[in-house]
């Protein structure tokens, strides 16, 4: 152990913490909400000290060789600093202030739920922290698992469903990872994430290579909810208790994202094939996100959808910087940026729908609306979350999208100058601007109908008499929902400099230029995407979306199809049902094969006896053969019914009936219905008097217990084969 | 003379205790005598390992075959591991065996089977190797048979027949080895030396192959492991518990004595011999995860699992490179700790709750939270999830197998692998989901704490702590299996 003993601590001190909140929990319940408030303020105030000292200029390393065999080490620069803070933010305002209160009405198991998210808050630190793969992957697993019992924690059915698919998710996802750093660990001998940086610059047959980094990816882009490994996330965010859906969405996916980044831009730096492919999976995760949080009625689910979305911005953020190369400068301040707001704006709002929730116990748009009306706390901090995620400028998230928009345009202006194809990109770009659009429609649709609309009237009236949100669940509100607006309006200082912190992670020497996040092209870049997601919310989802009923009220539609559901389509028949079906049937014949073979021994052996008892009709040959041939076929047989009979008769009785099985049953009823036939037509005066069913059922029996026999005589045989050889090797010794 | 004692004090003491246990009528002495001999035993062990002579000749057969104990490496790795399973297995079956009937003839094969275990690890040549695992064999039959059922009769039976198939194949490379070896003596790099069968390379790489598939019956190696998902589940949990996590490494031994002690991996790499073998380890690993999967029977599905599991390490052992064998000796271990806490959990659900099919176990770690935490953190381990000692292990086994170079196998068996632990996660997590989540409108009202005591708890709490700190720690198992790994390749 050396270096730093602070970021062991960052993540080791959490795990303790939170066995010893479980414990502290089982005597009162009151002591273990303060114990948990301290460990998550100490996480904070180590972070930030931590913080502090990067912005300082200092930088910090640990090494434990041999722990788990290939050492941990963790280290501490700008985007891990950062991060590290963002983590402890975000776990002290949701279980240090927010958390108490939202569970005032949920009485079971919540030490359970506080074990889990500290030492998920730990796990999360290690993979932040870490600065090797191996220390990552670690980190990754215990993360994986522990944050399972946030998803089940309700364990009402769709919780249970949710969260089985999350572990499926994560399980397979982890697998394949690990095959991947199993293949990187080979081929290039580290997994120090900066010597693989240079390692795999000096690697000239990138081919290998992609493999690997597909294969590493995968898990990670798992748990960031990229498509087509998104199944997970519009099922579990929704089911977890608020608090923990606001980690879910807001830092969990950030891990995945981290992984992503490693791939990025330390396997496969500026690679520009490696871009494409991020670059489509990203469009497609950006729309698709947004298309399914358009669609939805459910607050949380679609603030879960929109966190897709996002995710989908910060891969095209990735895509583009790889594909500029040294000119990633803006694409990687954008995805790092994007990150970071995507975090904390979604503290804000997934708390805020936790408000919603711990009130009301529902989430349907229909039942909630009007719920935010005469909530000042509320409303502000679900306002600042809106214009922060829908890129409204003086927010955070203006800045970030414009500096992923802007560097799209830059490739397509690169693209145009050399002539390369730049067509595809253009879409992209348009893509990237309509998607902001529906971004903004879908969160007008959930302010609108939280905030402006009313509920029929008595629902309103009891929505108004609920009191506002009590006082530390407010704080955390009103100090996450600040944060926003602050980084907005300062971006120039503070989102610039966390950018120029964070920069190093990719790799990227940030623009070439001084920037203004304010110039008329990103105004005009964010004012077209507002226009069009106006547009959107005017005409689809009042008008599509929402159906009149007969009172003259409108209510929100879930059009939907359910069964477009690429978990009940694809994945659920695929590795519930087919694969294990055909592998079980494949291994079924191979577990039984030894058995089987016994048996067709046994049979061609007896078989072979017969024939030659059969065989040796002249006289002389008649008598050996047929005093070997009935050693070999009853001999044996009348010992082991001997010695069967004899030593353990007495503990099984025959049965007495004879039941045979389904297919002699069959034959049977066929054979009894020919024989009734033919006793009525052909065989009137001689009728078949036998009863099939009971014949077959006990030729049934019959069989299975001569082959049983013969399996044994065949074993008692090699058993004698073992004696046999026992005394050659008795006089090969002498 | 107390180094010579002290070699044969633990093979010796075990059978005395035995004997003498059988014939104590009260429960607690009898408990008493069975417990402090097993902690002595696995002392003994110990103390034989650091300071006993390395050679010891029993009796001379004949004049070249000597019946002789050599205590190397790999000797002390099995010795101490096989001591300190039945010392807690053994505490542990204290409560289980209550009960069951006739516990002291239980108790008599059980210490005798330690003996005759440590003897087998002692071995030095392949004759006494080959004595005392048909002991071994026969000694452990009364184990299955214990309950005395049709089905345990019959199960006893297979054993018993599956085994003497397996070591008479085994006996069957004895011949040769006999005849064109150098020695039968376990020497490391091995006895075959090209003048000693000149002109009989092929016979040897049949007899090499047959004594492979011969040992690989007690490790539970497709197309003989048979055996293995019958004689399991009948067996009482403390006896399933060594079958599984003990027993089977016996045959593990068997293989690593005849390739690396014998054979020697140079004559066996690149060889069809290695393709074939890992062939079958591969099958193995792919069909028992599945079996398992497929599988609704607790206890069964924890022996399908062994089959698969002991055959990760005939995988490491087969890819014949230094990274690989160090990943089967470290799996030996983290298995055997493992599945004896997966076995012992099993039993203490069963005897509990009388429960003993998976669909019946909802809420059981509501009712039984700390074995069921035991159960999980082990379950962990055996799917290989970080930082539990699994995931060490797998990760050695994978790079050994990614060491083999240009042939198929060298992604082919990586894959096998970790398909087979995400099978692994899908049929021992949903128990472990089960038990603590069993759903919103679970009766909470009924429910009975049904936590066994602390003598049976005590050993599963220490195994799922070691399978843990093995994890973290592994480096002094890693340093030592790459000493026997530098003396063999």
């Amino acid at each position: 152990m050396r270096g730093n003993m602070i970021l062991p601590l960052m993540a080791f001190l959490p795990m303790a913490g939170a066995i010893a909140c479980y414990l502290i929990g089982r005597i009162s319940k009151g002591a273990r909400n303060v114990a948990v408030f301290a460990v998550c303020a100490v996480d904070l105030a180590m972070a930030a000290g931590l913080f502090a000292a990067v912005v300082g200029g200092r930088s910090a390393e640990f090494c434990w060789d041999g722990f788990c065999g290939m050492g941990l080490h963790l280290k501490l620069d700008g985007f891990r600093a950062v991060y590290a803070l963002i983590a402890g933010l975000m776990w002290f305002m949701t279980h240090g202030l927010f958390a108490p209160v939202y569970f005032e009405s949920h009485y079971r198991n919540r030490n359970r739920y506080y074990l889990f998210t500290l030492l998920t808050l730990g796990a999360t630190n290690g993979v932040f922290l870490s600065a090797s793969l191996y220390t990552t992957f670690i980190f990754f697993e215990i993360m994986s698992l522990t944050s399972y019992a946030w998803v089940a924690h309700d364990e009402k059915e769709a919780a249970m469903r949710a969260a089985q698919t999350y572990l499926a998710v994560a399980i397979i996802g982890g697998m394949v990872t690990l095959m991947g750093l199993f293949m990187l660990y080979h081929r290039v001998g580290t997994l120090e994430i900066d010597e693989i940086y240079i390692a795999c610059g000096k690697v000239t047959d990138k081919g290998p290579l992609y493999l690997v980094a597909a294969l590493i990816a995968i898990g990670f882009a798992a748990k960031a909810g990229a498509y087509p490994l998104h199944i997970w996330l519009p099922k579990a965010h929704p089911v977890a208790p608020a608090p923990a859906s606001a980690l879910l969405s807001g830092i969990l996916t950030k891990t995945g994202v981290f992984g992503l980044l490693v791939v990025s831009a330390d396997i496969l730096p500026a690679d520009a094939a490696w871009g494409r492919a991020v670059l489509i999976f990203g469009v497609i995760t950006m729309f698709v996100g947004a298309l399914l949080a358009l669609f939805s009625v459910d607050l949380k689910r679609t603030l879960a959808c929109s966190s897709m979305s996002q995710i989908g911005f910060i891969l095209v953020g990735i895509a583009m910087s790889n594909l500029l190369g040294h000119h990633g400068g803006l694409a990687a301040h954008g995805a790092l940026l994007h990150m970071v707001n995507h975090s904390l704006i979604k503290l804000v709002l997934f708390m805020a729908a936790g408000a919603v929730y711990m009130r009301l116990h529902k989430l349907n748009l229909n039942e909630i609306r009007g719920f935010g009306r005469g909530k000042p706390v509320l409303h502000f901090a679900f306002l600042m979350g809106y214009l922060g995620i829908i890129g409204m400028p003086l927010w955070n998230g203006f800045v970030s999208k414009s500096l992923i928009h802007e560097s799209i345009l830059e490739y397509v202006e690169i693209l145009r100058e050399s002539g390369g194809a730049w067509i595809p990109y253009k879409v992209v770009e348009m893509l990237f601007l309509f998607t902001g659009g529906m971004t903004a429609a879908y969160m007008i649709k959930l302010y609108v109908a939280i905030f402006w609309e009313k509920n029929d009237p008595e629902t309103q009236k009891r929505f108004d008499a609920m009191g506002k949100t009590p006082f530390p669940a407010a704080l955390a509100l009103g100090l996450s929902g600040l944060i926003l607006p602050v980084l907005g309006v300062f971006s120039n200082r503070l989102m610039q400099g966390v950018a120029g912190l964070m920069q190093g992670f990719m790799r990227s020497e940030g623009p070439k230029e001084v920037l203004n996040y304010f110039s008329r092209a990103n105004l005009i870049g964010a004012a077209e995407s507002l226009l069009i997601g106006a547009a959107l919310y005017v005409f689809v989802v009042r008008g599509l979306l929402t159906q009149r009923q007969k009172d003259g009220r409108r209510v929100y539609v879930d059009r939907w199809p359910t069964w477009l559901d690429l978990e009940g389509l694809v994945y659920r028949p695929l590795l519930e049902r087919v694969l294990p079906t055909c592998f079980g049937m494949i291994c079924e014949v191979l577990n039984h094969l030894a058995d089987w073979a016994t048996a067709l021994l046994g049979t061609c052996g007896t078989a072979l006896a017969r024939l030659m008892d059969n065989l040796f009709n002249a006289k002389a040959f008649n008598a050996v053969g047929t005093f070997f041939a009935r050693i070999m076929d009853e001999g044996i047989d009348t010992l082991v019914l001997g010695l069967w009979h004899g030593v353990f008769g007495r503990r099984h009785k025959r049965e007495a009936a004879t039941v045979g099985n389904r297919f002699t049953y069959a034959c049977g009823r066929l054979f009894d219905r020919i024989a009734a036939f033919l006793n009525r037509t052909l065989r009137r005066k001689h009728p078949i008097e036998a009863n099939f069913v009971a014949a077959f059922a006990a030729g049934w029996d019959e069989m299975r217990a001569n082959l049983r026999r013969i399996s044994w005589s065949v074993s008692f045989g090699l058993l004698l084969m073992c004696v046999g050889l026992y005394i050659v090797f008795a006089y090969l010794l002498m | 003379m107390w180094q010579y004692i002290v070699l044969l004090l633990p093979v010796i003491l075990p059978v005395a205790a035995g004997l003498i246990a059988w014939k104590i009528q009260r429960r607690e002495a009898r408990n008493t005598l069975v417990g402090v001999s097993l902690v002595a035993n696995a002392l003994l062990v110990l103390l034989a390992v650091l300071f006993g002579r390395e050679e010891l000749v029993l009796w001379q057969l004949t004049e070249t075959v000597p019946i002789y104990f050599h205590v190397d490496g790999i000797a002390r790795l099995f010795a101490l591991l096989i001591s300190c399973m039945w010392a807690m297995v053994g505490i542990y079956s204290f409560e289980y065996m209550r009960h069951e009937e006739n516990e002291n003839r239980f108790y008599l094969f059980y210490l005798i089977s330690l003996g005759v275990l440590i003897g087998l690890s002692f071995s030095g040549n392949l004759v006494t190797m080959y004595m005392f695992y048909e002991l071994m064999t026969l000694m452990t039959l009364p184990l299955v048979l214990h309950e005395m059922t049709k089905e345990a009769v019959a199960a006893g039976i297979k054993y018993l027949l599956y085994s003497v198939f397996g070591a008479s194949m085994a006996l069957f490379g004895i011949f040769f080895f006999f005849r064109y070896g150098a020695s039968i003596a376990f020497t490391p790099g091995g006895v075959l030396t090209p003048e000693s069968m000149a002109g009989h390379e092929k016979l040897m790489q049949w007899a090499v192959f047959a004594m492979i598939v011969g040992f690989g019956v007690k490790a539970g190696m497709f197309p003989l492991h048979g055996w293995l998902p019958t004689a399991h589940p009948v067996a009482p949990a403390p006896a399933s518990a060594v079958l599984s996590g003990v027993i089977t490494k016996a045959g593990v031994l068997g293989v690593i004595r005849v390739v690396y002690y014998l054979a020697g991996a140079e004559f066996i790499r690149g060889t069809w011999i290695q393709i074939a073998w890992m062939t079958l380890a591969l099958c193995t690993v792919f069909m028992g995860s599945m079996l398992a999967y497929r599988e609704g029977l607790l206890k069964k599905r924890l022996a399908y699992s062994t089959v698969s599991q002991v055959s990760y390490i005939m995988t490491g052992l087969s890819t014949l490179n230094p990274m690989g064998f160090v990943g089967a000796l470290l799996h030996i271990v983290c298995h055997s700790v493992i599945k004896n806490t997966l076995f012992m959990s099993a039993g203490a659900i069963i005897c509990k709750t009388g429960k003993t099919r998976v669909d019946e176990l909802r809420g059981i770690g509501k009712q039984m939270p700390a074995v069921i935490w035991c159960f999980t953190i082990v379950s962990a381990a055996l799917i290989g999830i970080p930082p539990t000692c699994g995931f060490v292990s797998k990760w050695y086994l994978a790079g050994g197998a990614l060491n083999l170079g240009e042939t198929a196998f060298s992604w082919i068996a990586p894959c096998v692998l970790l398909v087979s632990a995400i099978l692994t996660a899908g049929y021992l997590l949903p128990i472990t989901i089960g038990g603590f989540f069993p759903g919103h409108d679970f009766d909470y009202a009924s429910l009975e704490k049904k936590e066994p005591g602390a003598v049976m708890l005590a050993p599963l709490i220490l195994l799922a702590a070691a399978a843990l700190l093995i994890g973290v720690f592994p480096g002094f198992l890693i340093r030592f299996a790459e000493g026997i790994a530098a003396l063999l390749m």
